[in-house]
């Protein structure tokens, strides 16, 4: 109300004052008439006598005093003018913010979506996954089996009802169209209620829909149900192939669930038949915490009743049930680390940017220093001259925010464009308006970062010594050159740090990139897919062998195919099976168990295909199949953990263990290393079976190819499907595109951190040069005094080199002190790379080195340019 | 923007703290409008002091927001309607004083300009 008052009455006021202006001037001419003036020519000399009508009604009004809003508005149309006035250094300032903020506001965006988003799940923080983990098998976050999850039910009381689940591709087809592959789930009927979600249409899973005896029963996604029933409610109750198996379909996800993949989506009711022993280890656990109950005391429980699983069963060693919350389970453990190091260097970035706003802003400062000295002598308060230059750097920063929007803005479509492959929610990311907000309020503390100082010091501008020095040195300058110095060793010293961090991600990735999988075929020469043959047609070995020897005929039959062979593993990450096994003639120790290790599946051609070297006996031939004695071949790391300096070959081994009804297997060959659990993981010894003796439907055809596989994919897929229609291929790529995906997590780190750092760079240059520039600027009239007295060219240009190399060599080494302490940080993203790794600080050093001192060399040349007698003359 | 600096300098030195006690000595002989003011100092002074209008109405209305004088509009002798300020009590007792401070002011510089006369 009183607020409206005080509107009204400054209307009024303003109305009255112009009133009175024009009575003033009425009156004035009016004399003038009556002294024998022409009418228009009193009103015109009365006009100038008058004077400025603005200005007058403006020096009148600030008698008034003003309102907050009417000031604020007063300083932003002069901060404005101020910023239109000196369009070079409006557009340097604004440019660097809109690169700080943009960059951080597309970081947000991308962090916000990834880490922090809600997950579509009632409460899902109080969902956890859990795993199990134990030796020898040493998976951290690894499966387990039927009996352990029986165990753990039994022994809870943290979670509410626990459900099991496990990942698997499914093959669906049927009535409405051709099988296609798809990535599915067998769940247990807690499943979707644990999640909190419900079914678009139809029903979830019912109580005792997971005991034996049960019919096979599907939850489909709404991408299916779109793609392959057009959305049509009759789906529900009518039968669908999964993986040959007659299933009804009773409910439709929306597409917002997606557990436990991104790209889940079928659900089929895994049956909990009762276990007769351990094994398969195929199993994840999810479930909702009892009210009251943390995380943390869900894991007490379940270490409690890993320790009991350890006693009832001798064979496990060291085990543990890790619980994750659901979001870390989504994510992965590799994922987070990467995005933290990110936001905090693009953090940094903006304030590299700060700075140098703050230094530009600095040296406007200088160049403003009668503008203050004389607005303080007509009265201006100290709080007024701040507030009015805050009000420009503000205006500054929300200029720089709106333009920093518009790149981010295109950062995200890049980003998402460019999606490394496992990013997981990346297409839920956008500019929303949580982070148009954020924008604001880093637009908001970016203005008042970067002009308090400068305003706080050009308030605090001496009148006399300003005024007397004629606007040249002042002392005032002098501290602000030192400010900036400051500022500019801090800027260095800030890029140096993000410099040091991408020079390691660099560093690691190289290394990454040198290793190998284990095969010595080009990888754009290997072509795999997997091949998912009817089960019900080629379930079995007699007639799914016979199938597969067409496939791989006609396979390599096709022109440009050198060699076709099938695993049921793939290098760099494909893992197929692991195992236990037992060697002949050994004796474990008391409480000893089998070790479990890598089984690997493959035709006879596989070494070949993907040229996997041969360390001694033979490779797998066409003799070794269902009719001959069962063989295997080893890998080195198998032979140097199992058979250290002895002669492997001639040995026997067989599953599970000694005594089991498998048949003995003897060794017949060692092949190379190869890594099938990614290319970090140290090597992992594994054993190989030929296709023959150890049959499965589902395998990956690998073919090596003269030239690009990838331009072979269509004559093989149609070939294939010739045999049998019903055939799917999915997860068709050359092993080049395989490789690249495995190291998709690393590259975007990679890639990101190095865009920071040289955005960094770049900024720290333009700083290190605008601060030499400037100097050199204002010492142009000593340098050239100093050479007119004699001094040579190459003695300036060492005085002006010698400004930038202190703050340069101060700069580097703060950062690198700096650095030593926070790539700590980042160790987990390392690999084959110490995080002071001494190469990378002493390299990445060199060169900020040799960019500062670039960017000093341009300015100083000019110094050296100084003209003697231009300078005297205007002493 | 040089040029507009220096004047506005001038005026400071020869108008400050002046201003107001001619405005009031004004008001003193009746209310009068911010016209007649500025003519009134100027005939008074024979033509030698101008009164600037960017001083005047600023002076005018930090007088009125300091209660010495109050405004009112009326119709002026040729049937133009003004704002007329008038003295307050207030006002004429700052005018005595303002008075006193000035002729102790002329005193004083009019004592070190001539020495001998003490």
């Amino acid at each position: 109300m009183s607020w409206l008052n005080r509107r009204f009455g400054k209307r009024k006021r303003e109305e009255e004052l112009g009133e009175e202006v024009r009575s003033h001037l009425q009156m004035a001419s009016q004399d003038r008439v009556e002294r024998g003036q022409a009418a228009v020519e009193a009103e015109r000399a009365a006009r100038n006598e008058f004077g400025n009508v603005e200005l007058v009604k403006e020096v009148t009004r600030d008698v008034w005093g003003w309102g907050s809003l009417e000031r604020l508005m007063q300083d932003l149309r002069f901060g404005l003018r101020m910023m239109a006035k000196s369009p070079g250094f409006t557009v340097v300032a604004v440019l660097t913010l809109a690169l700080g903020i943009g960059a951080n506001t597309a970081m947000f965006s991308v962090a916000y979506g990834i880490l922090l988003r809600p997950l579509p799940y009632r409460d899902a923080d109080r969902v956890a996954v859990v795993y199990m983990s134990y030796f020898p098998r040493d998976f951290k976050f690894g499966t387990m089996c039927i009996r352990d999850y029986l165990m753990w039910k039994e022994n809870n009381h943290a979670f509410e009802e626990p459900s099991l689940f496990m990942s698997q591709r499914m093959d669906i087809g049927g009535e409405e169209g051709v099988p296609e592959q798809v990535q599915g789930a067998s769940v247990t009927v807690g499943f979707f209620s644990t999640l909190g979600v419900h079914p678009l249409v139809g029903r979830p899973f019912a109580a005792g829909e997971d005991q034996p005896a049960t019919g096979s029963l599907a939850v489909l996604s709404e991408s299916i149900w779109r793609r392959r029933f057009a959305s049509s409610s009759t789906v529900l109750g009518q039968t669908i192939l999964v993986n040959s198996t007659p299933t009804t379909v009773i409910g439709v996800m929306p597409d917002a669930f997606r557990f436990p993949g991104q790209q889940t989506e079928v659900w089929t009711n895994l049956l909990l038949n009762p276990p007769t022993r351990y094994g398969p280890w195929f199993y994840r656990g999810v479930a909702r915490l009892k009210p009251g109950v943390t995380l943390e005391q869900a894991q007490a429980e379940t270490n409690n009743i890993g320790l009991r699983m350890m006693q009832q069963n001798p064979y496990y060693k060291r085990l543990t049930l890790p619980v994750l919350g659901l979001r870390d389970a989504l994510l992965g453990t590799t994922l987070k680390p990467g995005m933290l190091v990110l936001a905090g260097a693009v953090g940094l970035v903006l304030l590299i940017a700060v700075v140098n706003v703050t230094n530009l802003m600095l040296a406007r400062a200088t160049l403003r220093e009668r503008e203050m000295a004389l607005r303080i002598s007509l009265g201006a308060g100290r709080s007024r001259l701040v507030r009015q230059l805050l009000t420009e750097s503000l205006l500054m920063a929300l200029l720089g925010g709106a333009a920093g929007l518009a790149l981010a803005w295109g950062g995200i479509a890049l980003v998402r464009a460019w999606n490394p492959g496992n990013l997981p929610f990346i297409d839920l990311v956008r500019l929303d308006l949580r982070a148009l907000g954020f924008m604001f309020v880093v637009s908001m503390l970016t203005g008042v970062l970067s002009g308090l100082a400068p305003a706080l010091e050009s308030a605090r501008a001496d009148l006399n010594s300003t005024i007397k020095e004629g606007g040249r040195t002042g002392s005032a300058s002098q501290t602000r050159g030192r400010a900036r110095a400051a500022l500019v060793v801090s800027e260095i010293a800030v890029s140096l740090m993000l410099l040091v961090g991408a020079g390691l991600l660099l560093r690691s990735f190289v290394n990454l990139q040198g290793v190998t999988g284990g095969f010595s075929t080009p990888p754009r020469q290997i072509l795999t897919m997997l091949i998912s043959p009817s089960n019900r047609k080629y379930g079995y070995a007699p007639a799914g062998l016979a199938f597969y020897d067409e496939l791989l005929r006609r396979a390599r039959a096709v022109p440009g195919v050198e060699a076709a062979a099938v695993t049921d593993s793939l290098p760099p990450d494909r893992q197929g099976d692991a195992d236990s096994f037992g060697i002949e003639g050994q004796i474990l120790a008391p409480g000893e168990g089998n070790p479990i290790i890598s089984t690997v599946t493959v035709g006879p051609d596989f070494f070949q295909a993907l040229g996997i070297p041969l360390v001694k006996g033979r490779y797998f031939t066409d003799h070794d199949n269902r009719d001959s004695a069962p063989v295997a071949i080893v890998s080195e790391g198998f032979v140097r953990r199992f058979f250290p300096n002895q002669e492997v070959v001639g040995k026997r081994i067989k599953h599970s263990g000694a005594g089991s009804d498998d048949p003995w297997m003897e060794i017949v060959g060692v092949v190379g290393n190869v890594k099938y659990l990614g290319l970090t993981v140290e090597t992992d010894p594994a054993y190989y079976m030929p296709f023959a003796q150890s049959y499965g439907p589902r395998v990956y055809l690998a073919v090596r190819t003269s030239g690009d596989a990838a331009l072979l994919v269509a004559a093989l897929r149609r070939d294939i499907q010739s045999i049998d229609p019903d055939v799917t291929l999915a997860q068709i790529g050359t092993m080049e595109q395989a490789l690249t995906m495995s190291v998709s997590q690393p590259r975007f780190d990679t890639m990101l951190l190095s865009l920071f750092a040289g955005i960094a760079l770049l900024l720290a240059a333009i700083g290190i040069y605008g601060l030499i520039a400037y100097s050199v600027a204002q010492r142009t009239h000593e340098f050239g005094i100093r050479m007119a007295l004699g001094a040579k060219r190459t003695n300036v240009l060492g005085m002006v080199l010698r400004e930038g190399l202190k703050m340069t060599v101060l700069g580097v080494a703060i950062g690198l002190l700096a650095a030593a302490v926070l790539t700590r940080l980042m160790a987990s993203l390392l690999f084959g790379v110490s995080a002071t790794d001494p190469l990378t600080f002493a390299g990445v050093g060199a060169i900020l080195a040799m960019v500062a001192l670039t960017a000093c060399l341009v300015p100083a040349r000019r110094a050296m340019r100084a003209d003697p007698m231009v300078a005297l003359r205007y002493e | 923007m040089a040029e507009k600096r220096e004047r506005y300098q001038n005026r400071i030195e020869l108008l400050q703290g002046t201003l107001d006690l001619l405005i009031l000595q004004t008001l003193q002989w009746g209310p009068q409008h911010g016209y007649g003011i500025s003519v009134a100092i100027r005939s008074r002074s024979g033509e030698l002091l101008r009164v600037d209008t960017g001083s005047l109405y600023p002076a005018l209305h930090r007088l009125e927001k300091q209660k010495w004088i109050k405004a009112e509009w009326r119709i002026s002798e040729n049937k133009q309607r003004a704002k007329f300020y008038q003295l307050t009590a207030a006002g004429n007792k700052q005018l005595t004083k303002e008075r006193s401070k000035w002729s102790q002011l002329s005193d004083a510089i009019a004592g070190v300009l001539n020495p001998e006369q003490r």
